[in-house]
């Protein structure tokens, strides 16, 4: 977390010395040095990253034709036209907000809630910690099956609400409608990453000043007060990152919905991945599908960078 | 000195990264070089699909290596994969110039890649492809064709048949199992009230609906496979999805058959009498011989309607891609597969042959085919086009509506058939 502290020094530097002429850089030295470091890093991004986006931008703006030999023709933004009038594309932005909405703040409160346990001298503690972080690293395949069958119609989840705890009047049909369909997904995305905010916001615990807690005992705040005013403040930077990777993450759910429940039945579980996955892999129409990509990377971009922004202009205002 | 280090490390690293970026995949289909010439050939196909092992077993085990101790310096290396992924892999494999050197495909798919040419026309390419064929049943042999040629080679056949289990019939005191449309309707509700859905399939494609099409008297298209609309439509066709659908909205037909991933399929939730009839393939007793030991499936025609027992034509071709790099090689394996020593062990496995000339050997090694003999002398083939996987999706998705109650199946049907139309006479 110093990382982000001294960044954000840096800016507040950088602002208090606005209007002033900041002096010249001195030329390194190190000559080529530094890119040459920079190399590897950044041949891998071009390659991996940077062209397959380039490619895929430009795949939608044509009826793209995958059959080697195969011509494609150019139909500039009728992909996007076409999406913008395709229910089922809104229907997958609805639900992969809806999963954002469901996964996100559940994940905050519940990893925090846990950091702030296991940031007490306890016995025990790296057990604890090992075994809430263990389904951040098990597959996404594996557990999604796994979930699959604990969410069946005759499966542990329908077999506790029902015949033990008579919760429900009948077993609950989860995967087969839209609404339960999505709760059972979210489910499994909230288990899954509770462990990583957890970790991060451990991090960040870990760097609350000691000083500042014993002022404010001395000064008789409650526990509650003491978390709000000093402990709240520290973890900003780090309630910011997992945050904005959260949001980024729900919008980028598919191996889950995949399995699951495949975006079915009749498409009602289908997110923006999975209803981009089916465009192009299914009916191997890579160029809508295309489109679609590009369009979540765009609006997943946006929101980033609104989400960095607020949190800052209200900083400035604290 | 220290200072060219770092120079070095990352002038290194880059060179790595460059080679293994740019460093050739190893080529499977490669010949060895040395003086005897020595092949392997990559073999596509899904036999293991839904954990069949036993298909698996009896080609790597039993089937490969036959082939394998009668041409020394060829080896076949077979890839298992989940049934549609196949499709999918074929489709971009072909884009990316990564495919295998023969395919086990699936009837309705030779056309699709042969008008792609992704496949070989083996009528040209193959000698000896005339007296293989001519010794194959006309109807798997018609569905390698694409226009003048033949990309394929028939291997296995198979229809369905109504799989009951007698347990589930008899708590709801029910003999026999349902021979006409008016026995299902009848014994829904007795098996109701036990909690039995009376009938289960996994979904809504031209394999699940089209037996219950034909035996209502229906139709697909027309007979030259140019035109759905006033035939997938028909009041006939109609007739047969509302049967289906009126037994799944008094809840005598599970969820499944909408794609609910949550519901018990029906290789676990016939033998579990949770469901008491199924249509499906002859390979499911094999399924069952490992997992449910005591079960004792019943084997039936399809229920009957006005249009008779009309059941569905399914099965596999052998084929060969144009990107193999040793075509006399895959040609060797593919005459293999015409041969009793491949036809006869998969049939054990519940594949049944292609071949004219096996029939009495087939019959002995494996009587349990009987039902299924007799159900394919009236069923009929799916439309032979290349578009027909687009077909199944147009039909699937049409027809979820029309379960889940957003439309009528009138409507439904309606819209499947403008959908389709286009589709049967679209080239590639």
């Amino acid at each position: 977390m110093s990382v982000m502290e001294r960044a954000r020094t840096r800016t507040t530097e950088e602002k208090n010395s606005a209007g002033r002429e900041r002096p010249p850089r001195p030329r390194s030295r190190a000559g080529a040095t530094p890119y040459l470091f920079l190399a590897p890093g950044f041949a891998l991004f071009l390659l991996l990253i940077a062209y397959p986006m380039v490619k895929a931008f430009q795949m939608s703006l044509y009826d793209w034709n995958i059959v080697a030999g195969a011509t494609s023709r150019y139909i500039g933004l009728d992909n996007y036209r076409r999406a913008f009038h395709d229910p089922l594309f809104w229907r997958g932005l609805q639900n992969s907000g809806l999963y954002m909405a469901l996964t996100v703040p559940p994940q905050i409160v519940l990893g925090l809630g846990v950091a702030i346990l296991l940031n007490n001298k306890a016995p025990g503690r790296a057990v604890y910690r090992v075994l809430f972080y263990l389904p951040v690293v098990t597959s996404w395949v594996v557990v999604s099956l796994l979930f699959q069958y604990l969410f069946a119609d005759s499966g542990l989840v329908n077999w506790v609400l029902h015949d033990v705890t008579h919760v429900t009047g009948h077993d609950t049909s989860w995967l087969s409608g839209r609404w339960t369909g999505m709760v059972a997904i979210s489910a499994l995305g909230i288990w899954k990453g509770v462990g990583w905010s957890m970790m991060i916001f451990l991090a960040a615990l870990q760097s609350v000043s000691k000083d500042l807690l014993e002022a404010a005992a001395l000064d008789g705040a409650g526990r509650w007060s003491t978390f709000r005013v000093v402990t709240l403040q520290a973890i900003r930077p780090a309630l910011l990152f997992v945050i904005v990777m959260l949001v980024i993450g729900g919008f980028n759910v598919f191996v889950s919905v995949l399995l699951m429940t495949g975006g079915g039945p009749s498409d009602s579980t289908q997110v923006l991945l999975t209803y981009m996955y089916k465009q192009a892999f299914t009916n191997l129409d890579f160029g809508y599908g295309a489109s679609i990509a590009v369009m979540l990377t765009v609006g997943v971009f946006v929101l980033s960078i609104i989400q960095l922004r607020a949190f800052r202009s209200d900083e400035e205002l604290a | 000195m220290a200072r060219r280090t770092p120079i070095l490390l990352a002038c290194t690293a880059v060179a790595a990264l460059a080679l293994t970026g740019c460093g050739s995949s190893s080529d499977d289909s490669a010949g060895g070089g040395s003086s005897a010439k020595k092949v392997t050939l990559t073999f596509w196909g899904t036999y293991g699909n839904g954990g069949n092992s036993a298909q698996t077993d009896a080609l790597e085990k039993t089937v490969i290596p036959a082939f394998e101790k009668a041409n020394p310096g060829i080896t076949i290396k077979y890839v298992d994969m989940p049934y549609d992924s196949l499709l999918q892999k074929l489709t971009t494999g072909a884009a990316a110039g990564q495919l295998p050197d023969l395919v086990r495909a699936d009837i309705g798919w030779v056309p699709k890649f042969g008008a792609l040419k992704v496949f070989a026309p083996l009528d040209q390419e193959m000698s000896g492809f005339q007296k293989l064929a001519d010794d194959t049943y006309p109807g798997s042999l018609a569905t390698n064709r694409f226009g003048d040629h033949y990309y394929g080679l028939p291997l296995d056949t198979n229809t369905r048949v109504m799989i009951s289990n007698p347990d589930a019939l008899k708590k709801a005191g029910i003999a026999q199992p349902p021979a006409t449309f008016s026995d299902l309707k009848a014994d829904a509700p007795k098996l109701a009230a036990h909690k039995i859905s009376v009938y289960a399939d996994s979904g809504l494609q031209g394999w699940n609906v089209y037996p219950w099409i034909w035996s209502a008297g229906g139709s697909v298209t027309n007979p030259d496979q140019t035109k759905a609309t006033g035939y997938l439509n028909s009041p006939q066709s109609v007739a047969g999805v509302q049967m289906l659908v009126n037994l799944y909205k008094q809840g005598a037909i599970p969820n499944l058959i909408i794609g609910n991933k949550g519901a018990v399929q029906t290789s676990d939730g016939l033998p579990k009498a949770t469901y008491a009839t199924i249509l499906d393939g002859p390979w499911m007793a094999d399924i069952w011989k490992g997992q449910y030991a005591d079960f004792k499936p019943v084997y039936s025609p399809v229920p009957a309607g006005p249009g008779g027992s009309v059941s569905v034509v399914g099965g596999e071709d052998i084929a060969m891609t144009t990107a193999s790099k040793d075509h006399a090689a895959a040609e060797k394996f593919i005459a293999f597969t015409q041969t009793a020593d491949y036809q006869i062990a998969m049939a054990k496995t519940g594949q049944m042959s292609v071949v004219k000339s096996l029939d009495p050997q087939e019959s002995a090694a494996v009587p349990a085919f009987a039902p299924f003999i007799k159900q394919l002398a009236t069923a009929k083939p799916r439309p032979s086009v290349p578009q027909a996987p687009a077909i199944d999706t147009a039909l699937q998705d049409e027809l979820t509506k029309a379960f889940e109650g957003k439309e009528s199946v009138q409507d439904a049907l309606d819209k499947a058939a403008a959908a389709i139309d286009p589709l049967l006479t679209q080239a590639d």
